[in-house]
């Protein structure tokens, strides 16, 4: 059976109260065209798991889909702080569960690896640890015969993971050209289930005939969502780069409530379609042809 | 903005950069993370003048990245330009940041103490910030993996240099002495290049002394400007060394010719 599918399909998969890895790294490779569906359906009380990530967290803080946010890093760079995230965890609106990049690899290793826990230096010495004292999520630990102090960091069970990819057949072999994957292995090998939004569909001759090329096999991968420009307004290497004038234009919108509820719908939300949403935003593509 | 150094044919962020890259060697072998302009110039540098075999992977993917110029990123792929090699991901980096493979690393933060600890997590109590900052990201990690932490800041005042860190998202020489020793970790931060000054650690406490002065700059001005007692050398203090023709030009027209590092001031 094919996996192929539509955003809508793909987003109207994931339940209320999820726990939802998003992949990319800051402004790149985010799997925004997914995001911004759970945002459309109206997503609610999703735990969210991103390593690095900026703009994807944003949006779906903003249209009210989140409960809590495990991250190590949330921002938009040199563009600012994320500013419905930083808000809404002002506020309490959003809770957020403190890690670094590291501490959270080493949990979703755990979780991929079926382990009690993945061991790291990460973290030691700073007050991250104390954060988790409670849950004993990640905690310091003293290797008995080196007498080494170490972080064990346990499994982090993940729903499904969101990635974007450039091209995958319809049994769900992935590949990601040429072949940075920033950490998105990390939570696919961590998630139940994960789907990837894919520049475009190509027959399976396409990994036969270079199968050395593939970054995730078949059995790894449960839906399909093509979406050309689908990490857009980040990057997706090497064939578009981020766009620095959305993220500008989209911080500046912040600084007023009414004028953000509109930047949101006009240039986010509201499109009905991921190309209607391309259209608005001016993003150049031949691939709907 | 950044400002003209009295007596130097240089602006502040110029000095900056090439006090970043003097401490370079050719044993250096470095990658970077967000908003990192001064350290990404500062390796690129080095590697054009005395130190040609530095190692530097550009955000941390691309290694010897040799880009025309700097984006409004230095995560971005803008900056891969030119590499020999990008990773797979950045998970093949971790083995190599925790090994020491990678010997350098380069790191700054809202909030900055005495033994060069680091907060980028939030201001204000942590249950209720009054800020919340992006979060501690590779900070918490590589702090305690790298034996060679270069910190920087572009607003050398009491509000970035304090005595109490809101929150410690970073180890530098953690509670200093020998802290970093009995966790197991290897080194510790090496200099914090500001806009006034350069601190290195004082070698038995690890807390920050006065390295040396940018041209106009007192010792009474940086401890003003600082939240913590500024220890200070033996003997006179010596002032930042002028950077030479031959830097300032690689800086301004091959290195960085639209001037990206002012991002960060």
């Amino acid at each position: 059976m094919s996996k192929v599918t539509t955003l809508e399909q793909a987003a109207a998969s994931i339940p209320d109260g999820s726990t939802v890895a998003i992949g990319g790294l800051s402004m790149n490779s985010a799997p925004m065209a997914l995001v911004r569906e759970l945002v459309r359906q109206k997503k609610k009380d999703l735990d969210l798991v991103a390593i690095v990530a900026g703009m994807a967290v944003d949006w779906l803080v903003a249209g009210g889909c989140v409960r809590r946010v495990m991250a190590g890093l949330v921002s938009f760079e040199g563009l600012g702080l994320a500013p419905n995230f930083r808000a809404a965890v002002q506020s309490g609106q959003v809770a957020i569960e403190e890690y670094s990049e590291h501490l959270l690899i080493c949990r979703l290793q755990a979780q991929s690896c079926n382990l009690p826990f993945m061991p790291t230096k990460a973290g030691l010495g700073t007050d991250v640890l104390g954060l988790h004292a409670e849950s004993g999520a990640v905690r310091e630990e003293k290797d008995g015969p080196t007498g080494e102090h170490y972080v064990a960091c346990t499994r982090l069970p993940v729903d499904v993971a969101l990635v974007h990819a450039h091209e995958a057949d319809d049994r769900g072999t992935t590949r990601v050209n040429p072949k940075l994957v920033w950490m998105d292995n990390e939570i696919v090998n961590a998630a139940t289930r994960t789907v990837a939004s894919v520049e475009r569909v190509v027959g399976t001759e396409a990994f036969t005939a270079e199968p050395e090329r593939t970054t995730y096999p078949r059995f790894m991968i449960d839906a399909v969502a093509p979406a050309p420009q689908g990490a857009y307004p980040c990057s997706c290497f090497p064939d578009y780069g981020h766009d620095s004038e959305f993220f500008m234009e989209y911080s500046q919108a912040t600084r007023g409530r009414e004028t953000f509820t509109q930047f949101f719908q006009e240039r986010v939300a509201g499109p009905e379609t991921w190309e209607d949403f391309l259209a608005v935003n001016n993003v150049a593509t031949g691939a709907f042809a | 903005m950044t400002t003209p150094v009295p007596g130097y044919d240089c602006t502040i962020d110029e000095l900056m950069v090439v006090a970043f890259s003097q401490a370079m060697s050719n044993d250096t072998r470095a990658f970077n993370g967000a908003v990192s302009f001064i350290p990404v110039c500062g390796y690129m540098l080095a590697r054009r003048t005395h130190a040609p075999e530095l190692v530097w992977a550009a955000s941390s993917i691309a290694v010897d990245a040799d880009p025309d110029e700097i984006g409004d990123s230095t995560l971005s792929d803008s900056l891969w330009g030119g590499a020999s090699m990008l990773s797979n991901s950045p998970f093949d980096f971790w083995a190599f940041a925790q090994g020491a493979r990678y010997n350098t690393f380069a790191f700054r933060g809202a909030q900055m103490d005495a033994c060069g600890n680091v907060n980028n997590t939030v201001i204000g109590p942590y249950d209720a910030p009054k800020v919340r900052l992006p979060g501690g990201g590779g900070m918490a990690d590589l702090g305690a993996m790298i034996p060679r932490i270069y910190l920087w800041s572009s607003t050398h005042d009491p509000r970035t240099f304090v005595d109490q860190l809101h929150f410690r998202s970073g180890i530098g020489w953690g509670d200093g002495g020998d802290h970093r020793e009995r966790m197991g970790m290897p080194g510790g931060p090496q200099l914090c290049i500001t806009n006034l000054c350069v601190f290195d650690f004082e070698p038995a406490s690890k807390r920050m002394r006065l390295a040396s002065l940018h041209p106009g700059v007192t010792a009474e001005q940086v401890q003003e400007a600082t939240g913590f007692e500024v220890l200070m050398p033996d003997g006179e203090i010596p002032t930042t060394a002028q950077p030479t023709d031959e830097e300032l030009h690689i800086l301004r027209t091959e290195v960085d010719p639209t001037s990206a590092r002012l991002r960060e001031f």
